[in-house]
């Protein structure tokens, strides 16, 4: 909060004190205005069809779209870059950057400056959409960072790309047909909130080594191999929506050695894999919704001290999967469509404990092919007895106090 | 051979083992639709049911009723009535009777809870299944003579159908799992008219997850309309061989 304070403050000094406002009409030239006029604050752009090549921004300045104009880089190289601090770009649409395997060309980018706000615009058929590089405190918020859907996967590139950057919010935000989504790397104490990553060919977020950042309310739907997160301490996920993220790699959420990460009251649905721990340490995961997933949960035997209560498991095919027979992670108090046990001193919690790994699912996990014969009779029968006698599943991978019915409807 | 067929319809009508099927068959759909809200959940529970219990019954009653006609058929077989077309007819009007009675028992319900691609899924390959094995109880009523030693043998084909198979195809897994196993597994259960009926039910519920790891053959296969045809052309040879076998052995046999 004081964060944001600090920085809506910045920008107001940015932007008040004794307003020069020029405007750009159509058929005039960005360059040209933000070149000859030195004393302006404000340049307001007319609706219109500007096309002059690479915008560079080299002092503080709000740069304000009316009617939507269009700055187009007609496919050369990038179309505005930010090489000043304090800037403001609101309201346009831009489009036409190249495509290139040796440039990150992008539609806007801020390459070390501090103090930025792009908001409202429309960024589309880009290479990279918005792009920060070693940026502090800036806004992104309320674009639409839209690719072109028959883009092969070789020719597109991030839709939103931060890298070594801090306390930086990115809220609302639309991103769809990219490579991945949101992408993060280095990027630290920062807000990821609000933001719609769809079909993206890669991931709808992609981060590494982003510490202490927090994600909430966000959607992250059909994206090629879902969400994957690596290598990053002290991560918030809290009421996100993975949903129907397909494939044979494809996870809803998939974290690599993170630690100390919160996972709150997201909804994973109709994801091949809804969350696959790898390597991670104290995850917490409480209060999720685990709904008509392949496997709702695969906790890799390598993760330490993870702890998983208040979740809903419903109509999933697998609920829990590991790959070995050491589970140091704790599961309590979670809700389990399968349970089938009682409830007698009528505390709310079954009176043995709910086993969630079944054996088909372990089988599965020795020969995945044996997918084949999901759901068959012989299946039902061996899970059936593993659940009067339970012998083969891991005995560590088990809730001791699983919920008879799902709390709060 | 449509007469034939006729009367053998009306007999069945009366069948008071055929009546239950069907009410049998209603009920445990219609509960399970009652008692599970969600109705995918219903569908797959309905689905291990019918997968279960249409070959069994089918076998079963045919394999009984085909006895229990043996005296109208030798009847028949004096009169100027090809036996081909005795045998033909009894299995038509036997089959026709038992798929009424599983479109009635489970078709009703499922159209009116979870009509659907599942839904649909389930009603043909629960037809698909009752023709199979109706063909099936004919070829071993015609061929025994013995009417307990016929039902044993009926048993003992859906035992082996419905279980050992599957236990022998993961034995199978667990014991080549250091070879290219793999392409083989599909098509070795989708020789089993259950397993592929199955398979392709599955195909429609558990798609996130198959879609994970045997994923590529499995949905390559069964997925495309090619796939889907060459099954249901699969399920058909599964009918026409043992009552082509059952008309054979019929046209040769010592009444």
């Amino acid at each position: 909060m004081i964060r944001t304070l600090i920085l809506l403050s910045s920008l107001t000094i940015a932007q008040c004190g004794m307003a020069h406002i020029c405007e750009v009409r159509s058929g005039g030239s960005i360059t040209q205005a933000l070149a000859t006029t030195m004393d302006c604050d404000t340049v307001r752009v007319s609706a219109g069809h500007y096309q002059e090549g690479t915008i560079t921004i080299e002092r503080p300045v709000v740069l304000l779209g009316e009617g939507w104009p269009v700055i187009d880089g007609d496919g050369k190289g990038e179309v505005i870059v930010v090489k000043a601090s304090h800037v403001t770009i609101q309201g346009f649409v831009v489009r036409g950057t190249a495509i290139s395997d040796v440039n990150d060309n992008a539609a806007i980018k801020c390459i070390s400056v501090s103090d930025i706000t792009i908001s409202g615009n429309r960024v589309e058929d880009s290479f990279f959409g918005v792009y920060l590089s070693s940026v502090a405190r800036a806004f992104v918020q309320d674009n639409r960072v839209i690719g072109n859907a028959s883009t092969p996967e070789g020719r597109r590139a991030n839709g939103i790309h931060l890298w070594k950057c801090a306390h930086i919010s990115v809220e609302r935000n639309t991103v769809m047909h990219h490579r991945d989504g949101i992408y993060l790397e280095f990027v630290t104490d920062s807000r990821i909130e609000g933001d719609t990553s769809a079909h993206n060919s890669r991931y709808g977020l992609h981060f590494m080594f982003s510490h202490r950042d927090r994600y909430t309310r966000n959607v992250f739907r059909d994206n090629g191999a879902g969400v994957a997160v690596m290598f990053t301490h002290d991560v918030i996920m809290s009421d996100n929506h993975f949903e129907v993220n397909r494939g044979a790699s494809a996870y809803g959420l998939l974290l690599k050695e993170i630690n100390d990460a919160t996972i709150t009251g997201n909804v994973f649905a109709d994801n091949t894999v809804g969350i696959l721990i790898d390597g991670c340490n104290r995850a917490q995961v409480k209060d999720n919704r685990f709904h008509a997933n392949g496997w709702a949960v695969r906790l890799l035997a390598n993760s330490l001290d993870c702890v998983f209560e208040g979740n809903r498991f419903r109509s999933n095919t697998f609920d829990m999967t590991t790959n070995g027979d050491l589970v140091k992670s704790t599961l309590k108090g979670n809700y389990w469509d399968r349970y089938r046990g009682y409830d007698l001193d009528h505390d709310g919690h079954g009176d043995i404990p709910h086993r969630p790994m079944s054996v088909f699912g372990l089988v599965t996990e020795r020969a995945p092919y044996a997918m084949v014969l999901s759901r068959s009779l012989m299946v039902n029968l061996l899970d059936q007895t593993e659940r009067v006698v339970p012998t083969l599943t891991p005995a560590a991978l088990e809730d001791k106090s699983p919920l008879m019915r799902i709390a709060n409807g | 051979m449509w007469k034939v067929c006729k009367y053998t319809l009306l007999d069945l009508a009366r069948n008071r083992f055929a009546m239950g099927y069907t009410i049998l068959l209603f009920a445990v759909s219609t509960g399970m639709f009652m008692i599970e809200g969600d109705n995918t959940k219903a569908l797959i529970t309905l689905s291990q049911v019918v997968l279960a219990l249409t070959p069994l019954l089918a076998l079963v009653f045919t394999i009984i009723y085909f006895y229990n006609q043996y005296e109208f058929t030798v009847l028949l077989a004096v009169q100027p009535i090809g036996r081909r077309s005795i045998v033909l007819a009894q299995f038509l009007a036997v089959s026709s009777a038992l798929l009424a009675a599983f479109m009635l028992g489970v078709g009703l319900p499922v159209l009116a809870w979870a009509p659907g691609a599942v839904g649909a899924t389930l009603l043909v390959s629960g037809a698909a299944l009752t023709t199979v094995f109706c063909a099936v109880g004919a070829w071993i009523a015609v061929t025994q003579r013995d009417r307990a030693r016929a039902v044993g043998i009926g048993l003992v084909t859906w035992v082996f159908l419905v279980l050992v198979y599957d236990s022998l195809l993961l034995w199978l897994m667990f014991a080549f799992s250091d070879r290219p196993i793999e392409p083989l597994i599909v098509p070795l259960a989708a020789l089993n008219p259950i397993d592929l009926s199955r398979m392709l039910i599955m195909l429609r519920i558990d798609l996130a997850a198959l879609l994970g790891y045997t994923g590529a053959v499995y949905h390559q296969f069964f997925g495309s309309t090619g796939g889907m045809v060459v099954s249901l052309l699969a399920l058909m040879l599964w009918t026409a061989l043992p009552c082509w076998w059952a008309v054979r052995a019929f046209a040769r046999k010592d009444l």
